[in-house]
């Protein structure tokens, strides 16, 4: 059934002349034409330069000197490889008086300004701001480079007075005894010994990916608008999805569209290069060349697959999301940002294929390209990259049938209601962008204040003034009712002792699951460990760290990640487990250090589902007391050593407690 | 309810789906309806708008999902057995639009085929549709370019491009001009005759007496009353749709009290 509705999307396509002409065929069209015209252009203001006669006046105290001089040099013959240039000195200052500088100088400058000459050449002794540090006479070139002629007058003058410098230079060694042959002074020539094909390889390593993923995504673009926020504006989504055609076909069917129109795409223009290229319109840049193995294309296009995937993917989703053309319209540019930035990635100096790279959806293509065409490659990691690009384009489309089978879609009627009556209802869909600007607020704090409040300043401001400010600000916005919001209930009583389990436990598999990681995944430099746990070591003492570090966070955290934010992810999220998930993924980003954002988010996570299966949030307070206290107290008395070493069965325990820890966790009996 | 003649074509039982808002909570659209369509007969849901037809029939189409109950097409449960659920039926409404880049050959061909017509036999059963709605003349030509009327037939062909069993009208007439309407009317009567089950939902009393063989009487997510025209008339004393519609609507208000609210629908209105 696929065949049929992907015939039908291309066909559609096909016949809307208008997005054909302006999206494929005005570029192919118009490129050529644009460097044909830029070209011509080009030549005829050269041939122009050439042409010009170079009218030129000389002024300033050293006249006589500059006369002789300039003359001279104008005397020269012309070099190969530089155009034959008729130089006139001005008649207009003949008349005046050589002594006259002043009134000469004034007369030269207006005559310039007028174009009536082109060069004016300022005799004169060496001043301080020359920065010669001898006292030589100096020939100044006085030109206005909003004009072409003067510039390109100014150039060539320059070029003759160089030239007549060195022969003077070389006639003064002569007389002293030195007799010179020029070719005898040393002169330096690059040499390359990287071939010009290699060279190409590494030209090309920085710049493919990111042109084949603009292309992508400019080509799949062009059905992607319309393929599933169009079907909705013209009312045609409904006849779709009543008909037999199962959502997953709908989605492969407009998925394959997409890559084959952007595949298209990428050809036409990489054709159309290579054509410009082949008949000379274009010229490849010195000392490159294209020379691949069949290897090396194999790997591209092993690499390119997931890449075209994920891009169609991606643009299916915004499609998904928008409800009309012009909404998709204003996705685009961000989704081609987020494209962009990953894909520009090989660009990074020293980012080797066999890092962490590799897990980034995107950035691992680009690295693993870059590889591939500048050496580097390592088949194992190469994969690697591929697998997560490829996993990203899956988790995407899964998400693009979610969001196709998201009723909404139909009846939309029964949401915009929210529009009208404000407050509550309107809450879970905004709750995320106020999140976003307590996140930025937050991180201003830091940045702006850090220094000035000290650690406990900052702390302070940021747990009373942004998330219980920003909380108590959100409850008041949007007349929310505080009980239900911070869920300010009693938890089953056997939540109390599952809390003392489960704090510990969870820290213990945090750790064993941290060391995992480190050991098997990706390295984090030992350096960095230290240099981190150092940042930590705050000096307050044991009373003050329980304080800043455990009681405020445990309290004032947990009312606007487990209260505010969860209570609006829980109405605008189908499953309770995706709210906890996203609620985790949000606390993660607040602890924005690079080694604390995943064992924060999964303790975000875990927080969330206590407070979703005790329907109260005192428990998660005091698991995230426990949780901080438990993790600072012990290292800050020594009681422990740093790099202290869990047995197995210690994880067998905590695995253990913490199962019989959520089984405990209960809501009160009503 | 009466024993079944033939086979049900549809068969809904305590059929339920509830929206959830915020401040009200699960507000309930369709509130524990049960009815069935047998092959041969129009089964028309009368009711005002909001009272929740079309979410109704959107449950039976499977795009919206049921909160409880079930509800079967042709033997095969809405929610497990959604795809063949689709194969058995045609849906048309207001809201379902033709694609406007295709002719209106290639759109029946299209619905026919996705709709899991056999490949083989999709030209010949499109011709037969083409001759069927007098399309020949301006099969060819793009549905964009094409009149209302025009559209409407197409659109009809469309729905049955398959040739499905069992067919659901939502609001069918709404924003058509009278003789459409009664080209739409016709056509209707007409798929009864070929022993299609037909599900027809208005709030035009006039389309519902002359079309319904059984009628169900829909208010706030209930099936208030549920018969043939001369069973409500007896039920009721009336003799009008019209005044047998307000008399069962007001007994129902009278009993549950004020009337909806300016935001209590939740449906979309179709027009």
């Amino acid at each position: 059934m696929i065949g049929p509705l992907l015939r039908n999307e291309l066909r559609m396509l096909l016949r809307d002349t208008r997005t054909i002409l302006i999206a494929v065929v005005a570029p192919v069209v118009l490129v050529p034409g644009y460097i044909l015209l830029t070209g011509a252009v080009d030549d005829r203001e050269s041939a122009r330069l050439d042409s010009a006669t170079y009218t030129w006046a000389l002024v300033g105290d050293e006249i006589a000197w500059g006369e002789r001089t300039v003359e001279a040099a104008l005397a020269l013959p012309a070099d190969s490889g530089e155009a034959e240039t008729i130089f006139e000195r001005t008649a207009v200052m003949a008349e005046l008086d050589p002594e006259a500088v002043e009134r000469r100088t004034e007369l030269a400058d207006s005559l310039l300004e007028a174009g009536e000459i082109q060069v004016v050449v300022v005799a004169r002794q060496a001043r301080a701001e020359d920065s010669l540090d001898v006292a030589t006479p100096v020939l100044s070139l006085r030109y206005r480079s909003g004009s072409d002629l003067s510039r390109s007058a100014r150039g060539r003058l320059e070029n003759r007075l160089e030239r007549y410098r060195e022969t003077v230079r070389d006639a003064l060694y002569a007389s002293a005894g030195f007799p010179v042959d020029r070719s005898d002074v040393a002169v330096v020539v690059d040499d390359n010994v990287a071939t010009a094909a290699k060279e190409g390889g590494r030209f090309l390593a920085r710049f493919l990916l990111p042109l084949v993923v603009m292309l992508m995504l400019a080509g799949g673009s062009i059905i992607a608008a319309d393929t599933i926020s169009g079907e909705k504006e013209r009312g045609t989504l409904e006849t779709l999805l009543t008909s037999a055609a199962g959502r997953s076909e709908i989605v492969r069917a407009k998925l394959l569209a997409i890559i084959v129109v952007g595949l298209a795409v990428v050809v036409v223009n990489v054709a159309n290069l290579g054509l410009y290229l082949t008949i000379g319109i274009l010229e490849v840049p010195e000392g490159l060349a294209l020379d691949l193995s069949f290897g090396q294309l194999g790997l591209l296009v092993l690499i390119f697959v997931p890449l075209a995937g994920l891009v169609a993917a991606a643009l299916l989703l915004i499609s998904g999301f928008a409800k009309s053309y012009r909404e998709y319209q204003l996705y685009q540019p961000v989704l081609f940002l987020a494209f962009l930035l990953p894909s520009l990635a090989a660009l990074l100096p020293g980012l080797e294929l066999q890092s962490v790279v590799v897990l980034v959806p995107i950035a691992g293509l680009s690295v693993a390209t870059g590889a591939v065409l500048a050496g580097g490659w390592s088949l194992p990691w190469g994969l690697a990259a591929i697998a997560s690009t490829s996993i990203a384009a899956l988790l995407l489309l899964r998400w693009v049938e979610i969001v196709l089978s998201n009723e909404r879609l139909i009846t939309s009627a029964s949401w915009d209601e929210a529009d009208f009556r404000g407050g509550a209802a309107l809450f879970p869909r905004h709750v995320l962008t106020w999140f976003l600007t307590l996140w930025v607020l937050f991180f201003l704090v830091s940045l702006w204040f850090g220094d000035a409040l000290g650690v406990r300043g900052q702390i302070v401001v940021n747990l009373v003034g942004v998330f219980l400010g920003g909380s108590a600000w959100l409850v008041h916005r949007y007349r929310l009712d505080p009980v239900e919001v911070l869920s300010l209930r009693a938890p089953g009583w056997t939540s109390w002792p599952a809390v003392l389990v489960g704090a510990p436990s969870f820290l213990v598999l945090g750790i064993g699951v941290a060391q995992l990681v480190n050991t098997y995944l990706f390295p984090v430099p030992q350096s960095l460990l230290e240099a981190f746990s150092e940042g930590l070591t705050l000096n307050l003492g044991v009373l003050q760290l329980l304080f800043f570090l455990a009681l405020m966070p445990g309290v004032l955290e947990e009312i606007a990640f487990r209260g505010v934010l969860l209570h609006g992810l829980r109405r605008r999220l189908a499953s309770p487990w995706i709210a906890a998930i996203a609620c985790g993924a949000v606390f993660g980003l607040f602890h924005v250090s690079l080694f604390r954002i995943v064992p924060t988010g999964l303790l975000g996570i875990m927080l969330a589902l206590v407070v979703l299966r005790t329907r109260s949030i005192y428990p998660a307070m005091l698991w995230h007391f426990l949780n901080n206290a438990l993790a600072l107290v012990p290292a800050e008395l020594e009681w422990i050593e740093a790099d202290v070493v869990i047995p197995a069965w210690g994880y067998a325990v905590a695995a253990a407690g913490l199962v019989t820890s959520f089984l405990l966790l209960r809501p009160a009996q009503r | 309810m009466t024993t079944p003649l033939h086979t049900p074509a549809v068969l809904v039982d305590d059929l339920r789906k509830s929206f959830f808002e915020e401040e009200r909570g699960e507000v309930p659209a369709v509130d524990g309806i049960s009815f069935e369509a047998r092959p041969g007969e129009v089964f028309g849901l009368l009711g005002a708008n909001g009272a929740g037809k079309t979410t109704t029939l959107r449950m039976l189409s499977t795009v919206l999902r049921p909160t409880s109950g079930s509800a079967t097409v042709m033997g095969h449960d809405v929610v497990t057995e959604s795809e063949k659920v689709r194969q058995s039926l045609g849906f048309y409404s207001a809201s379902t639009a033709l694609y406007p880049r295709l002719t209106a050959r290639e759109t029946l061909e299209f619905f026919a085929r996705i709709n899991g017509y056999p490949p083989s036999r999709v030209p010949a059963r499109v011709d037969e549709l083409v001759d069927r709605f007098g399309i020949r003349e301006y099969e060819h030509g793009r549905v964009e370019k094409l009149s209302s009327g025009m559209k409407q037939k197409v659109s009809i062909a469309r729905t049955i491009a398959h040739d499905p069993p069992v067919l659901i009208f939502d609001e069918p007439t709404v924003g058509l001009d009278v003789m459409n309407a009664i080209e739409m009317v016709k056509v209707i009567s007409e798929l009864k005759a070929d022993g299609k089950a037909v599900l027809y939902s208005s709030h035009i009393m006039s389309e519902v007496e002359k079309l319904c063989d059984r009628i169900g009487i829909l208010h706030r997510g209930r099936l208030l009353a549920l018969g043939t025209l001369d069973e409500l008339r007896e039920a009721t004393g009336e003799h009008y749709l019209e005044d047998i519609f307000v008399r069962f609507v007001t007994d129902e208000s009278g009993a549950a009290g004020a009337l909806p609210g300016a935001f209590g629908e939740l449906e979309s209105d179709a027009s």
